[in-house]
């Protein structure tokens, strides 16, 4: 409900700055059809708050195809214009003086954070996609610790939780199982070991931290960048005692 | 030669490299190291002093030509471009001044507020937490290069306009540098300038980013950044705005991995960013910069456009017989705020105390040791502030779900007195450890909702 059904799009020769940052952070090279008004009528037939174009709209609906909402994610991408036009500032009738209005995010009595999250997340998109001037008067101010604890909790890591506790738990029984058949020591005597407790949390920690299989490739990236600065910095002291050859 | 050889042996014995960092009682080692070495290497011939060339005139290279000098040495400072306006940031920390004594009127500005805005324009004001005589002072290098050089030649260093070419190693142990360089000289009416030559017992290169004097020694490579500024005149009452504030934008349009700023100078801003891995690409960051500061810099003129390279890490070697690098030259350029002009007059400080110690004021033959005392010295009072800005880099300009976190971090005042101190003063002093816990949940979780966000930016488009 929260989520758009086809969102505004900022202009495709915006894109182009776009850049893979490094690591972390996968960012996709999305191609937007430009259909403003379509997408306004789609908007406000969802039932959202619409986003006014700032820009002369004349311009933009000379160059409009003629076609229907519903069709917006599949035609193609309009050829640039010849000179770039004044961009949309973000806008939305929830977004008051620089910060989230939570009073219009009302649901039932209670603030709805699932909503500003969505909010927060749809505003953050469009300023990458898009960004804007920043103005000494409408300056943003909104922080996102105002969202409490289990707001995150419940949208982001109660979904995985399932999978999580399930892995844990099948590492237990295995690991305690082994461990037995090994040494003999009962599950109830592991407990009490110091050793084993350390490889408790060990398994706790990796089952939390390495979700995905490219986890395990970045964690050791980050184990080598951790180094790799001192690295640099003694490397003047590796060719102190001679004769080591190092770079 | 046997003395000398014996005490360099000595001198490599009870010096060891890891202990630069892990010190549990190495200050007592140190002090022995310092007069072990002077009292055995050869007194010069002749009762003749101690020739050393430093090689660049700026930050670096005026304060080590100032200090050896003072410190009884024959001194001779080979600057290119005496009126050089290098393209720099411009800000020098509060121990800066103190510590070389500067003048307050060569700073142009006391920046006291600084605005740090994430990728979607999150805006953080720090800087409540300076106390009233605490400041950033934003100079001119023209201004800044030009006095530590009249200082240098006012404590008897000869300042020589002309461009280093090479040296020449000696070909004896204790034999003398011949530094060849391209003589300037208006009276002359050469135009190229006149090659000439002269002996050195050790150099100082102090000749910036990209430094024929490293070249020349084998000093190795280092990446670096290309920092890209443009110099606005804008109309006063927007000046006005940037009376004592700067500002500094984070986000993937404005750098994939540095920042954007705009700082105030005299009469302008300087407007610029850098980047380390999209070089290519600047001028686009460039004008994202420009775009996200639009409406403030709005009616100015361009003045000036400069760049320059910015080195990220020091270089593979950092000495070689007797020469060694300081400054930019060195690559000492801390991450994550780029920072420069401090640590290159304080290593050429450094350098010259380590050579006039080594030389007993000038009277004995420096060592490849006493220039090692030099780097060991500095490392050591300097890796803490180097390594925590590396880390603050890996970590909060990862992405720009980072650096969203990282503005919104800014916002607490432990961590905006924390940064100041550290900036201002170059220590990195351990806080009340409950506060530094309570940050380093706070640091977690803003990191972790702000990742959390990204992956709802991620479905939001499609």
């Amino acid at each position: 409900m929260a989520m758009a059904t086809s969102t505004f799009s900022p202009p495709a020769s915006q894109l182009a700055l776009r850049r893979q940052p490094g690591a972390a952070g996968r960012y996709h090279l999305l191609s937007f059809p430009r259909l403003r008004a379509g997408l306004r009528l789609a908007r406000a037939a969802a039932g959202e708050a619409p986003v006014e174009a700032v820009e002369a709209p004349s311009k933009q609906v000379v160059e409009q195809p003629l076609s229907s909402p519903a069709a917006s994610n599949g035609t193609a991408v309009k050829a640039k214009e010849p000179e770039p036009a004044p961009l949309p500032r973000f806008r939305d009738s929830r977004w008051v003086n620089g910060t989230w209005d939570l009073k219009q995010f009302q649901k039932g009595g209670a603030v709805d954070w699932d909503a500003v999250i969505d909010a927060e997340a749809r505003r953050r998109k469009w300023l990458e996609d898009c960004p804007e001037a920043t103005s000494p008067d409408e300056a943003v101010v909104f922080d996102t610790s105002i969202i409490p604890w289990w707001a995150w909790m419940k949208r982001f890591h109660l979904p995985e939780a399932e999978k999580l506790n399930g892995r844990a738990a099948m590492i237990g029984f295995f690991m305690a199982y082994f461990v037995d058949s090994l040494t003999g020591v009962g599950l109830v005597d592991q407990m009490g070991n110091f050793f084993c407790k350390t490889l408790l949390f060990v398994a706790v920690a990796g089952v939390l931290l390495v979700r995905k299989n490219e986890d395990i490739e970045t964690v050791k990236k980050l184990i080598d960048e951790t180094t790799f600065y001192d690295k640099q910095w003694q490397a003047t002291w590796q060719d102190e005692s001679p004769p080591e050859s190092k770079k | 030669m046997t003395s000398l050889s014996s005490s360099a042996a000595a001198a490599r014995a009870t010096f060891m490299p890891s202990s630069c960092r892990s010190r549990p009682a190495g200050g007592g080692r140190m002090a022995r190291l310092v007069t072990r070495a002077a009292a055995s290497s050869p007194k010069l011939p002749s009762g003749r002093r101690l020739r050393v060339a430093v090689v660049g005139g700026g930050p670096a290279g005026g304060a080590a030509a100032e200090a050896l000098a003072k410190g009884g040495v024959e001194t001779v400072l080979i600057e290119r471009k005496l009126d050089n306006c290098k393209p720099c940031g411009g800000a020098i920390p509060l121990c800066m001044v103190s510590e070389f004594d500067l003048p307050l009127d060569l700073i142009d500005r006391k920046v006291r507020k600084m605005k740090m805005i994430s990728p979607s324009n999150v805006a953080v004001d720090i800087g409540g937490t300076l106390a009233p005589h605490e400041y950033i002072g934003m100079v001119r290098r023209e201004v800044l290069d030009a006095y530590l050089r009249s200082r240098a030649e006012g404590a008897g260093a000869q300042v020589v306009n002309g461009l280093f070419l090479r040296y020449e190693a000696p070909k004896e142990p204790n034999g003398s540098y011949v530094v060849h360089y391209n003589h300037y000289d208006s009276s002359s009416g050469k135009a190229g300038g006149e090659k000439r030559t002269f002996e050195v017992d050790a150099i100082v290169g102090a000749d910036g980013a990209n430094s024929r004097v490293a070249k020349d020694m084998g000093a190795g490579d280092y990446e670096y950044a290309i920092a890209f500024q443009e110099r606005v005149k804008i109309p006063d009452d927007k000046m006005k705005y940037y009376e004592e504030r700067a500002e500094m934008y984070v986000g993937d349009d404005v750098s994939p991995d540095f920042y954007g700023w705009v700082f105030p100078k005299c009469d302008h801003v300087a407007v610029g960013t850098g980047t380390v891995t999209h070089k290519p690409d600047i001028k686009k960051f460039q004008a994202a910069t420009r775009l996200r500061a639009k409406d403030r810099i709005e009616g100015g003129k361009i003045i000036r456009v400069e760049a320059h390279p910015i080195p990220e890490h020091p270089r593979p070697k950092r000495v070689a017989g007797r020469v060694t690098l300081v400054g930019d030259a060195a690559g000492y350029v801390t991450k994550c705020s780029g920072e420069g002009i401090y640590f290159a007059a304080k290593s050429g400080l450094m350098c010259a105390e380590a050579i006039v110690a080594g030389s007993a004021n000038g009277t004995r033959m420096v060592e490849e040791s006493d220039l090692r005392k030099y780097l060991a010295e500095f490392d050591r009072l300097y890796w803490p502030t180097y390594k925590v800005l590396d880390v603050l880099q890996k970590v909060f300009y990862r992405s720009n779900a980072a650096r969203e976190a990282f503005v919104e971090m800014c916002a607490d005042d432990y961590v905006q007195k924390m940064t100041f101190d550290s900036y201002l003063y170059k220590r990195v002093v351990p806080g009340n450890p409950l506060d530094d816990i309570k940050l380093a949940v706070n640091t977690i979780g803003s990191l972790v909702r702000a990742t959390a966000l990204r992956r709802e930016m991620e479905k939001v488009t499609l």
